[in-house]
């Protein structure tokens, strides 16, 4: 029975093996997931698999999937960052961008400008109190949610601007079927962080920085201005975010980013991004905002009350967490 | 020979780890007294250029709205000392409020109230400890998922409504007063005094602080991580559930689903931080918390009688949280230096 003949060398796929594949590449599993969820609801959602309906739901993930690459640059940093402030960000550099339109009667271009300089100004307090300072993120940012969403709202006194340029809504307009907000904003973002992360010197000092602080520091990286850089980026991205949905509801709400934080976060982690730091990468990132953005669309067309949408979140993310942390230790990513 | 000192026979690395001593410089080192000290300030300024803070009706207005800030921040202590958190109180308060509240519609008493309030909360807490604890997860991840499946569970459980025409079967819990004080301030006294005496008498209260000072040396050193984490997490949903009779009982006859807890999370955190315990685990007491809920408590009061926008209160609660943070860490590294 024992086969001694010398064996034709086969490639291995046993269960382990795939198990680690897919569990190694969160890319080729999420790829799996999309296709599954495809799948699923073009069987069962009418209207669901057209292309008019699938490149215009990426028009709902834009928000948020820009929010999920700051969340990706930050949480990347390690010891514990993250963000929990992009919601109130966007919310305040919204009210910010809409006064500027109307009390201060800026034209559209410089107003832009300026609300992108802001986010980056807010963030900068995030980096400064993590970085420069030396808390802890959590409590920073979770200090910062409450404090900026309170100053948008007291600015506007919770009530929304409306009366913005119209030449904003062009942003929000699509070009075959295509929703210019992605072609324009999300498309350039996404280019313009993979770039940053995989190939300039920084991006990879962010790499350093997160899987060890200490060792990182004695190969001469900028730690605190790495850190720091990471937060103003952030906040930067949530300028960006403020201005795209400003063009979406046509108006600037002081309420535009409440909730976000938990989808940013949700598709991050979902992205394989490790909590621990020094693990992450844009193209898995970007998976997981389609993911998340579709299976939303799909509910919304399966007549699924949408309050279902927020449970699905929460329950995506802790089993994508609990998939992760498993992932590492398993096979000791890092 | 003389029994050796335990507090001089470790080196002072461990002396975290061993009940603290009372000396006068404690006394003044400790986060307690600057608390009290600002307190006293506060009021006293606030009695003198408004006669109406210093009634009793508003100190026990104060004490009452804090109360459930207070019960829930005896367990959000003890989860932040083994360097946790739990951001899904809020969450889970509402859960707890709305099946409370929908038993006493269906005419429960109050020794089902209890009993009912108790067991959600417990579970709840239960399923954020295994998570953590077996899963091997940062707490701040699985709670904020939990915040959200929370809160579809309570909007779900309601269909969306508020609940009214609830009995006032609770009622004690949320207005009524002993001694002259809200009960539902006694209860939170009683709760702070338990784990005050868990924390620093037994040794798995002590472990508390080991697990948060080093969780890897705390492992090694024999201390039941597992068991530890799960307890913190369940504790808290106790607590939480507890608290959640203390806002039936003074929400009245109407629960308005969507709004139970909104933010309660924030009130609980900025007590704990505020009352001196460390963000990143390893140090504080529950008696300092209790005065955080007191001081978070008074501004949000003295905001109202002031008559600033209540908008505000927020941006000054999260600039509060900053602050000791902040003042709490310039602290530690001048003892390090």
């Amino acid at each position: 029975m024992i086969d001694l003949v010398a064996r034709r060398p086969r490639p291995q796929i046993s269960w382990p093996a795939v198990l680690r594949f897919l569990l190694v590449e969160r890319t080729a599993l999420l790829v799996i997931l999309l296709g599954g969820l495809i799948a699923f609801y073009a069987s069962t959602a009418q209207d669901f698999f057209t292309f008019s309906n699938l490149a215009g739901s990426t028009a709902f993930g834009v928000e948020v999937g820009i929010l999920a690459l700051a969340e990706l640059i930050v949480i990347v940093t390690g010891r514990g960052a993250i963000d929990l402030s992009v919601g109130s960000t966007v919310s305040l550099a919204s009210v910010f961008f809409g006064e500027l339109v109307t009390k201060f009667g800026l034209s559209l271009w410089p107003a832009i400008i300026l609300t992108l300089l802001f986010g980056f100004g807010l963030g900068s307090i995030n980096g400064f109190f993590v970085a420069v300072a030396g808390l802890p993120a959590l409590i920073v940012t979770l200090a910062t949610l409450f404090a900026f969403s309170s100053v948008a709202l007291v600015i506007t006194n919770t009530i929304p601007i409306s009366d913005v340029p119209p030449r904003l809504y062009d942003l929000a307009l699509y070009w075959h079927q295509i929703p210019r907000q992605t072609l324009l904003v999300y498309l350039p973002v996404i280019a313009l962080i993979y770039v940053l992360l995989r190939f300039t010197v920084y991006g990879r000092h962010l790499y350093g920085l997160g899987t060890n602080a200490l060792a990182a520091r004695f190969a001469a990286t900028p730690v605190v201005l790495a850190r720091f850089g990471a937060f103003a980026i952030s906040g930067f991205l949530c300028g960006v975010v403020a201005i795209v949905t400003s063009a979406r509801f046509a108006s600037a709400r002081p309420d535009a980013g409440v909730g976000l934080e938990l989808q940013a976060i949700t598709i991050a982690v979902l992205g394989g991004v490790a909590i621990t730091g020094g693990v992450g990468a844009v193209p898995p990132v970007v998976l997981a905002t389609l993911l998340i953005t579709l299976n939303n669309n799909g509910m919304n067309l399966s007549n699924i009350d949408q309050i279902w949408q927020q449970a699905a979140l929460g329950g995506i993310l802790i089993g994508s967490a609990l998939l992760n942390a498993f992932a590492l230790r398993r096979y000791r990513l890092s | 020979m003389a029994t050796p000192n335990r507090t001089h026979a470790l080196p002072g690395a461990f002396a975290d780890l061993l009940p603290p001593r009372f000396g006068l410089r404690e006394v003044l080192d400790a986060r307690e007294a600057s608390i009290v000290a600002v307190l006293v300030v506060m009021a006293t300024a606030l009695s003198i250029a408004y006669p109406q803070f210093r009634t009793l009706d508003n100190v026990n207005n104060i004490l009452l709205a804090v109360a459930q800030v207070a019960i829930v921040g005896v367990g959000m202590t003890m989860v932040i000392i083994t360097g946790g958190i739990d951001v899904s109180v809020g969450s889970a308060l509402s859960v707890c409020a709305v099946v409370v509240g929908m038993r006493l519609q269906d005419g429960a008493g109050v020794l089902e109230a209890i009993v009912v309030a108790i067991a959600v909360g417990t579970a709840i807490g239960l399923v954020n400890g295994l998570l953590i604890g077996l899963g091997r997860v940062h707490s701040i991840i699985i709670t904020f998922g939990m915040l959200n499946i929370l809160r579809v569970v309570s909007f779900k459980l309601t269909g969306g409504k508020w609940l009214s025409g609830v009995p006032n079967t609770v009622n004690y819990f949320g207005s009524g007063t002993l001694l002259k004080l809200p009960f539902a301030w006694w209860i939170a006294m009683a709760m702070a005094a338990v784990a005050w005496y868990y924390m620093r008498r037994r040794p798995t209260g002590r472990h508390l602080y080991a697990l948060g000072g080093n969780p890897e040396t705390a492992r090694l050193a024999g201390v039941g991580v597992l068991k530890r984490t799960i307890f913190v997490y369940t504790i808290t949903g106790t607590l939480v559930g507890v608290a959640s009779l203390v806002f039936v009982g003074g929400a009245g006859s109407v629960i308005q689903t969507a709004q139970v807890g909104i933010g309660f999370e924030l009130d609980v955190i900025a007590a704990v931080v505020i009352g001196g315990t460390s963000i990143l685990g390893g140090k504080g007491s529950v008696i300092g918390t209790l005065l955080g809920a007191i001081l978070v408590g008074t501004i949000r009061n003295a905001l109202v009688v002031v008559n600033v926008n209540s908008l505000y209160s927020n941006l000054i609660l999260g600039c509060l949280i900053l602050l000791t943070v902040a003042l709490d860490l310039l602290r530690r590294r001048g003892r390090l230096a």
